[in-house]
């Protein structure tokens, strides 16, 4: 490289030639003079009109009005539809292109420059895409088609306590220093689930049969991660569950994504509410899509976790075991998922299968569970409170039973915390099932009627 | 479009360098500050081809750094509405796809995209054509007509399309599905 000053060097500075530059191919002025040569290129091009989208109209638009200036190349049919074009409107660009989508502050569509900001913010494709909302609802349309045609639903995940647990390396115990000090000492199935993240300063744990899950689910679904936590950790946690980059794609939502602080949404998602469904531990994130919500058990496995939760237990690192592979959490909401894909497309034929709704689907799954049983409360919602509107009410009816206020003979079930009461020695006289409220819970995570005597209540004072 | 232009930039130089080396250390610190970075003006600046003078040095107050203005010729990539480029694709989605020219990233939405691609999911998401013999996926080779840029202080960006006669695909990457 030389210090000299030889090199040649053009006459205009670089500011003017810029200049000159965005002059001329600014189409905003559409007749100048300068695009002669550009308009030249342009005409030997135009052979046989094929079909006119806007783009082209525009483009023979200009080149009408250059060839004023310019020795008529065209031929005489071309003539004839430049001159029918350009007694048109003045800018049919303007007027007419609906701006689906905003990238970088431009129209998708038309190129032009739009300030607006409506329309959702789709960060997690690109950092500055946005689209409007008509051109979501369409999308989502034709992306349900697809879908439906390959006989596939959409499905969003969770991530913390549902596919995985992280702890801060600064929370992990004594007792679970075992984790990283030990670490060729422990057994396969924990080493290839447990990851530290140095850079990160966090260790994570997959749940058991994380990954035969998503294989599984991925023939069945298209799925999508969306977790209140930020980018990078989103990002990295999707590399440990999807190394190959298959499942996910780009559909990684992180917290920055959420159109309501601190509600998860399904705006952002390109799918029909009607076919989504949602793996999450936390109901209340998802204020208004409840029922495409299956509801999953926590998962914890460290210690900082429990304790972030209020549970004075040990933890399942602590007590150095972990969830079944076979029989927990992921495998049971797998059948379940299998179970409402099958149900959604083998009851609806081909033509109607768009206006079947997943949350329908599930509604039905869900009312098997506790399907037959009628079930009388205890002891358990406190005095003068509407019985009807607590949230294990509410869990029994969605999961099938009949709760009453009254005990007669059709009676199944009494729920109790007290085994006291009038109606709980009631139960055990007429041999009716008597058991904690637990028992309806853990058969709403377990998505299967639980067996009664794993469920006592003891008949010490009220807790 | 590629320019070779002049270019004037400020160098500061800090007194330690002062000595023989003094040019060759101001022209090392000004490839490493200027080479790879953008401007809205005039785009990226892909390398330093020489330089052509340097100032004499203004030493500023308050500090002992010298300021030596440096005029230099330089390589220059700025892509401008209305021309074509050839890109690599280099993301697929629903919305349409994303593909890179040198340091610049094009945006070619599904509106811009012939009628007769559609998108198809999967491992390797792409744009087919009904009878599949046009295939648009990761790494494949796409010309396109660039129709809007906006520039940021540091970056630019454009919306392309590819709906235009002799534009599309230009070869597939090897592996085929």
């Amino acid at each position: 490289m030389s210090l000299a000053a030889d090199s040649p060097v053009p006459s205009s500075s670089s500011d003017d030639l810029a200049a000159f530059l965005d002059a001329e191919l600014d189409t905003a002025s559409d007749a100048s003079a300068g695009r002669e040569e550009v308009a030249k290129v342009e005409e030997s091009d135009v052979g046989d009109e094929g079909d006119y989208d806007l783009d082209l109209k525009r483009v023979k638009r200009c080149k009408v009005e250059l060839s004023e200036g310019i020795i008529n190349l065209q031929s005489s049919s071309s003539q004839e539809e430049s001159a029918e074009v350009s007694g048109g409107s003045s800018s049919p660009k303007n007027t007419m292109c609906p701006h689906p989508g905003v990238y970088a502050g431009m129209c998708m569509k038309c190129g032009q420059k739009v300030d607006d900001e409506t329309g959702v913010p789709f960060g997690y494709i690109h950092k500055n895409l946005r689209l409007a909302n008509d051109e979501v609802a369409r999308l989502r349309d034709k992306d349900l088609k697809n879908l439906l045609r390959h006989r596939k639903l959409y499905l969003v995940l969770d991530l913390d306590h549902t596919l995985l647990n992280s702890s801060r390396l600064a929370d992990i115990t004594a007792e679970e220093g075992y984790l990283h000090d030990q670490r060729d000492a422990l057994p396969d199935t924990l080493k290839s689930s447990l990851f530290r993240l140095g850079w990160m300063h966090m260790m994570t744990k997959l749940r058991p049969f994380v990954h035969t899950f998503l294989k599984e689910a991925s023939n069945l679904f298209e799925m999508y991660i969306y977790t209140m936590g930020e980018r990078p950790y989103a990002l990295e946690m999707a590399k440990l569950l999807d190394p190959g980059d298959i499942y996910f794609n780009s559909r990684i939502i992180a917290q920055g994504d959420c159109t309501t602080r601190h509600q998860k949404g399904l705006d952002v998602v390109l799918g029909q509410e009607s076919a989504v469904l949602i793996l999450d531990d936390t109901e209340a994130v998802w204020g208004k899509h409840k029922e495409n919500l299956i509801l999953m058990e926590r998962y914890h496995f460290f210690a900082s976790s429990c304790k972030h939760f209020g549970f004075n237990c040990k933890s399942l690192s602590e007590l150095r075991s972990d969830e079944s592979e076979t029989d927990g959490q992921l495998a049971t909401v797998l059948k379940i998922l299998q179970r409402v894909h099958s149900l959604f497309f083998d009851e609806g034929r081909k033509d109607d299968l768009e206006d079947q709704d997943v949350r329908q689907v599930l509604k039905t799954v869900r009312k098997e569970v506790l399907r037959d049983c009628k079930i009388v409360f205890t002891h358990v919602f406190p005095t003068n409170f509407p019985a009807e509107h607590h949230q294990l009410w509410k869990m029994a009816e969605q999961l099938g039973a009949t709760c009453s206020t009254k005990l007669d003979a059709s009676v199944t079930h009494v729920v109790s915390m007290d085994a006291g009461t009038d109606k709980s020695r009631w139960a055990v006289q007429e041999k009716k099932f008597l058991v904690h409220p637990r028992w309806i819970e853990a058969s709403n995570y377990l998505w299967q009627k639980q067996p009664e005597e794993n469920f006592p209540v003891t008949p010490a004072n009220s807790k | 479009m590629f320019f070779h232009i002049v270019l004037e930039r400020n160098m500061q130089l800090h007194p330690r360098h002062f000595g023989r080396d003094l040019r060759d250390k101001l022209v090392a610190k000004l490839m490493k500050d200027v080479e790879g970075t953008c401007s809205g003006r005039h785009g990226f600046i892909v390398a330093i081809t020489g330089i052509e003078s340097v100032g004499k040095g203004l030493i500023r107050d308050g500090t002992g750094f010298v300021t030596f203005p440096v005029k230099y010729n330089c390589v220059v990539f700025r892509p401008f509405k209305g021309e074509i480029l050839e890109a690599v694709v280099t993301m697929v989605n629903k919305m349409g796809f994303f593909a890179e020219a040198g340091p610049v990233q094009i945006f070619v939405s599904n509106h811009l995209i012939p009628d007769d691609m559609e998108f198809q999911s999967g491992d390797m998401p792409n744009y087919t054509t009904s009878d599949g013999s046009v295939k648009i996926q990761k790494d494949s080779e796409v010309r396109l007509k660039i129709i809007g840029t906006r520039v940021d202080a540091t970056e630019i960006f454009c919306i392309g399309t590819i709906k235009d006669d002799f534009l599309g695909v230009i070869s597939d990457p090897g592996a085929t599905s």
